[in-house]
């Protein structure tokens, strides 16, 4: 060892050039915006497509949208839904469900089940948050699915538009559920593709 | 339209040959041209088309090309001819087809989300084939639901007007309950003068509707066709084994289908003759008692007054041990079971081989007791085989039938179709002798309305008239002169006269049924409640026997003596042994090489030859306190028995009374502990048939509750009585079956077993056939005769348990009557009146029935309230022990 080597050393030790310099990243860190969000103390923008809880809508009316037809059970690819149907007894001829049952804890977030249902009763909102204590009240009846929907009542009605179910945009029609022009002529003319 | 061939078996249609898409097919003459292309395994779509009735030719997806034709022609209704150059493929088809669709879908309401045939529409799979996705003209009918009727609804703006509910209706039902009507522009099916539906609710209609435009009231909405499991399995409320499929959603029952459906439309009409694979409205509306909220699901014990529910281990100590101690201190023959014939064959089986081998008793009976014995044990006496002749294809293909007895279309509906098929297609003539107007009697040939509790000397008048019109067969007579003899001197000091006048009829009636019974090549014998419910059934049985015998009738392919059964497996329970005078297979109990066969096979000496007792006798013996201990599957004597018999002081004198039941009946209050047991829909195994056919019952569903299958339990019970059981399925009491009993499954086939009366015609037959012919006219100073029976839309007292039926057709604890009588009374509809017998008087309420003849009444034997059963007295048959009380003298007045 040479006697400037030895002198460095001696300077660095004396100084703690070591820590100064390991500091370095985090002294600069202590000078620019942080990348991380802070959850849950601060919540993230999501897009309007993103799949998150499936909620129930009604009508502006207040009227139910679904008729209990099944076929949101039929498309799901993890069987995670059950739809109970019956005749409503206020509304004779009236198809409705009596029961509707998501378990949540299957669900693969596919979004299938809104791409099938023929009234647009079902929609995916941005809430992801499901953590609780027992694993049952995972299982969403009909009750909690409604609540859902009416609680996020904006992002479902976004999310239909994002994924072109709802809104009355050219483009959108492609994925709809189409009902024969004659029968609702006057809100709907031909889709394109079809066309 | 006549475009089927003649479908009579004498007439053989001539071969024709004509060219489809290049090969060269051969085919009958005068068939339609789209059965030739079906029979060729090409499927052309057709939506109005079902093999079982005439092409219609209304929706027009059937088209073919033929040469020499600018368009295209409905294969349907186009004659199959030879030479004709048919191309069933090609894109102008395709188009032509599409167009056809588009057509119908475009008047059609695009309501397939909330439909309930959505999946199971045919105008969606053709829409889906031929890729219909716009429409140009469409519009809607916005006719409003028509809902009046009790059990179908009718949505008139998805009808395609296919017209296959009026012509499965019209042309193989021959109810005729439907009608096209012009009704607000449109052509709609409407019930038979727009008014609320009313008929017979089979509901083959709803099976043959391509599209939801009928629909079933008591499973709207509740599904859709994807979500349910399909089970095929046996009906378990008739005799008739139809087969149909139970459609579950987890624990419950949702609807029942038939294998008639507009999706099984491809066939040989040929086939029909053994059953066109509809169901009644019993079996396709009668489900609802499956998952009834009454059902037992826990065992339940005595404890004091009250039954208490308590666990299945608690229970069934307490039995075997109440069972054991009574058997130790009073002997074997201190205990007795009966079973219902609405149990399995293997349950059936099981149960005389508890009571045989396990109590080591012959007091056993079956619900076979209270009729179809009687013609058991007369079948097995004349002709040994002990159960009917003939399959449902003979009776399909008879010239001459004789219905005596037996209101055929409400106690075994589908049997009654192939009388009507008989009818219809085969042109035979049916003869009908009953005490009512029947519904098979309006259809018939030549009805007969004879006055009530005269069947006997009916066929007193039969056998005379054959014998004095010299109809009688030389051959078969030739062989048993000394026989014939016999019942020529029986018959001699009667004279036609007399018998006629007695029973209502006329001679010529008389003797004109006779000749065309003995003229025709194919004759059908049908007796049922009308004579083996009633006194003198076993003997009635026997004259039956001997016309035909006289006639030349038995042992010819298509002839024979039949009954048909009230419950499922009466057959089977026979068959099992179920009886004191019966071991399995239907040997007799004294057969020593049966016998020493069961004792081998069960490893057990069995009850002394001449031990044993029957249904009465052993209610009779409980009475008297020879019987301690009564063993009660499914059964239900308080319920069933009039009150005369006093079953309940018998029952109450008993130290153990075990009722093993899906429902908590009149009895099993009654009993010190009720086990609860599955219905069919929850086990598995199988049911024999009127016909003798042995058929699947499989499992549909999990068990309601704790319950149990029967077979299961009596596994326990035998077990717990030191027997070595182990079977662990309703397979393993089968595969033992087989192995006792080689060929009685026979894959589900009508054993075919040529009955043979010479040893009963060579060995006694002259000393029985005397006082057989002393037939007793039944007197009574009373005017009325009052009868009980069964209704079309309940069988035993289990229907009753089904919402559904209940529905349809509720107790209204009023009697039937003529509504001549009833405006020579001086009644009015709902009037009460007092009725009285020899067994006592009864208020009740009254209603008009246009099928009661005058001078009789009815009260259906499904409801005991009001107990209208305890006015009849029972008579109980000599020979066989079957008790009969179903018919009694009443005086009638205005209360």
């Amino acid at each position: 060892m040479t006697v400037g080597a030895m002198t460095k050393k001696i300077l660095h030790a004396a100084l703690f050039y070591e820590i100064w310099d390991a500091m370095k990243v985090t002294f600069k860190h202590m000078f620019h915006k942080p990348i991380t969000f802070q959850y849950p103390r601060e919540q993230r923008a999501i897009p309007d497509t993103h799949r998150g809880a499936l909620g129930l809508l009604r009508y502006d009316d207040g009227r139910e949208r679904c008729v209990g037809c099944d076929l949101c059970e039929a498309a799901c690819p993890s069987r995670c839904i059950k739809v109970i149907s019956s005749e409503d007894a206020e509304r004779p001829l009236q198809r409705y469900a009596s029961e509707f049952y998501i378990d949540i804890t299957k669900c693969v977030f596919c979004g299938y089940c809104v791409e099938a249902c023929p009234v647009n009763a079902l929609a995916m909102t941005k809430m992801y948050e499901f953590s609780t204590h027992d694993k049952r009240t995972l299982l969403f009846d009909k009750k909690r699915l409604y609540e859902i929907g009416e609680r996020h009542l904006d992002d479902a009605k976004k999310y239909l538009y994002a994924h072109n179910q709802e809104k009355n945009v050219e483009e959108s029609r492609e994925y709809r559920y189409y009902f024969p022009q004659s029968v609702v002529k006057s809100t709907q003319s031909t889709p394109k593709h079809l066309s | 339209m006549g475009l089927k061939p003649a479908t009579n078996p004498e007439v053989e249609a001539a071969t024709i040959e004509l060219s489809i898409d290049g090969k060269t097919v051969s085919a009958k003459d005068g068939v339609s041209l789209y059965d030739v292309i079906s029979s060729t395994g090409k499927i052309i779509p057709a939506m109005c088309y079902h093999y079982t009735f005439d092409p219609f030719g209304s929706c027009g997806m059937c088209l073919v090309m033929q040469e020499g034709k600018k368009a295209p022609v409905r294969s349907c209704t186009a004659k199959a001819t030879a030479g004709m150059i048919i191309r069933t493929e090609g894109d102008d088809l395709f188009q032509a087809r599409k167009k056809a669709v588009e057509k119908h879908l475009s008047v059609h309401p695009l309501d397939c989300p909330v439909c309930d045939a959505d999946g199971h529409c045919e105008l969606q799979d053709m829409a889906f084939h031929h890729g219909v996705t716009n429409l140009a003209n469409a519009k809607q009918k916005f006719i409003p639901e028509d809902t009046r009727s009790l059990v179908l609804d009718f949505n008139m703006n998805r009808c395609i007007a296919c017209a296959e509910c009026i012509n499965v209706c019209k042309d193989v039902l021959m109810i005729d309950a439907l009608q096209f009507m012009k009704k607000g522009g449109f052509n709609q099916v409407v019930a038979k003068g727009d008014l609320p539906l009313s008929c017979e609710f089979c509901g083959d209609c709803l099976a043959v509707c391509p599209v939801g435009a009928i629909t079933n009231k008591f499973s709207k909405y509740l599904y859709k066709p994807w979500q349910m499991k399909k089970t095929t399995t046996t009906c378990n409320y008739c005799g008739d084994g139809c087969q149909m499929q139970i459609e579950t959603k987890d624990t419950e029952v949702i609807r029942v289908t038939s294998p008639l459906s507009w999706k099984n439309k491809w066939g040989d009409r040929a086939d029909t003759s053994k059953g066109h694979g509809g169901i009644c409205v019993k079996g396709r509306f009668g489900f609802e008692y499956i998952d009834s909220p009454a059902r037992l699901k826990q065992p339940l014990l005595r404890k004091g007054n009250q039954l208490a529910e308590v666990p299945w281990l608690e229970a069934m100590h307490a039995i075997v041990d109440r069972f054991a101690e009574i058997r130790k201190k009073h002997g074997s023959d201190a205990i007795a079971g009966l079973i219902t014939s609405r149990c399995t064959n293997e349950e059936l089986y099981l149960f005389q081989k508890l009571m045989r081998a396990g109590f080591r008793t012959n007091n056993l009976d079956s619900s076979a007791r209270y009729g179809h014995m009687n013609f058991v044990r007369a079948s097995k006496q004349a002709l040994g085989i002990g159960r009917t002749g003939n399959d449902w294809e003979d009776l399909t293909k008879a010239k001459a039938v004789i219905i005596i007895g037996s209101n055929l279309t409400e106690t075994n509906p589908l049997t009654a179709v192939r009388i009507k098929e008989a009818i219809r297609v085969y042109k035979a003539q049916v003869m009908v002798f009953d005490s009512s107007v029947t519904n098979i009697g309006k259809l018939a040939s030549h009805p007969f309305l004879i006055t009530p509790g005269t069947e006997g000397l009916v066929i007193d008048g039969l056998v005379k008239a054959a014998l004095q019109m010299d109809l009688v067969d030389e051959e078969a007579v030739k062989k048993h002169p000394q026989a014939f003899a016999a019942l020529k001197a029986a018959l001699g000091s009667v004279s036609l006269e007399q018998l006629a006048s007695k029973t209502g009829l006329t001679v010529e009636n008389l003797k004109e049924t006779a000749a065309i019974f003995a003229e025709s090549p194919r004759s059908i014998i049908l007796c049922a409640e009308g004579i083996v419910r009633q006194p003198g059934g076993y003997d009635n049985v026997l004259k039956l026997i001997d016309l035909a015998w006289i006639t030349g009738k038995l042992g010819r392919p298509g002839c024979g003596v039949n009954t048909v059964t009230e419950e499922p497996n009466e057959q089977g329970a026979a068959d099992m042994g179920v009886a004191p005078e019966f071991l399995p297979g239907l040997a007799l109990f004294d057969d020593e090489n049966m016998r020493d066969r069961l004792a081998r096979a069960w490893d057990v000496t069995l009850p002394a030859v001449g031990a044993g007792a029957d249904l009465i006798e052993i209610l009779k013996r409980c009475r008297s306190g020879q019987i301690r201990a009564l063993y009660v599957v499914g059964e239900n004597p308080l319920g069933t028995l009039p009150a005369s018999m006093e079953i309940r002081a018998a029952l109450d004198r008993l130290d153990l009374l075990v009722v093993q039941d899906p429902f908590l009946t009149e009895t099993g209050r009654m009993a010190h502990a009720v086990l609860p047991a599955s219905t069919y829909a929850e086990k598995d195994g199988t049911f024999t048939n009127l016909e003798g056919r042995v058929l699947r019952v499989r499992q549909a569903m999990d068990t309601i509750g704790e319950s149990v299958p029967d077979w299961h339990i009596m596994t326990t019970l035998a077990n717990g009585l030191g027997c070595q059981w182990d079977y662990e399925s309703a397979n393993d009491v089968q595969a033992e079956i087989m192995k006792l009993l080689p060929g009685y499954y026979n894959l589900g086939q009508p054993r075919k077993v040529a009955p043979t009366a010479d040893q009963y015609l060579s060995n006694g037959y002259a000393g029985s056939v005397a006082k057989r012919y002393r037939t007793a006219v039944p007197g009574g100073q009373r005017p009325f005769t009052l009868l009980m029976g069964q209704l079309l839309y309940h069988s035993g007292k289990l229907s009753t348990a089904a919402a559904g039926l209940i529905k349809i057709s509720p107790n209204t604890g009023r009697i039937r009557m003529n509504l001549s009588d009833m405006e020579r009374l001086g009644l009015g509809d709902g009037a009460t009146i007092r009725v009285t017998s020899d067994q006592g008087s009864l208020q009740v309420g009254v209603q008009q029935d246009q099928g009661m003849a005058p001078g009789t009444c009815f009260f259906p034997e499904h409801f005991n309230e009001p107990p209208v059963k305890d006015l009849i007295p029972v008579h109980v048959d000599p020979v066989t022990g079957v008790p009969s009380f179903k018919r009694t003298r009443v005086t009638i007045e205005k209360a």
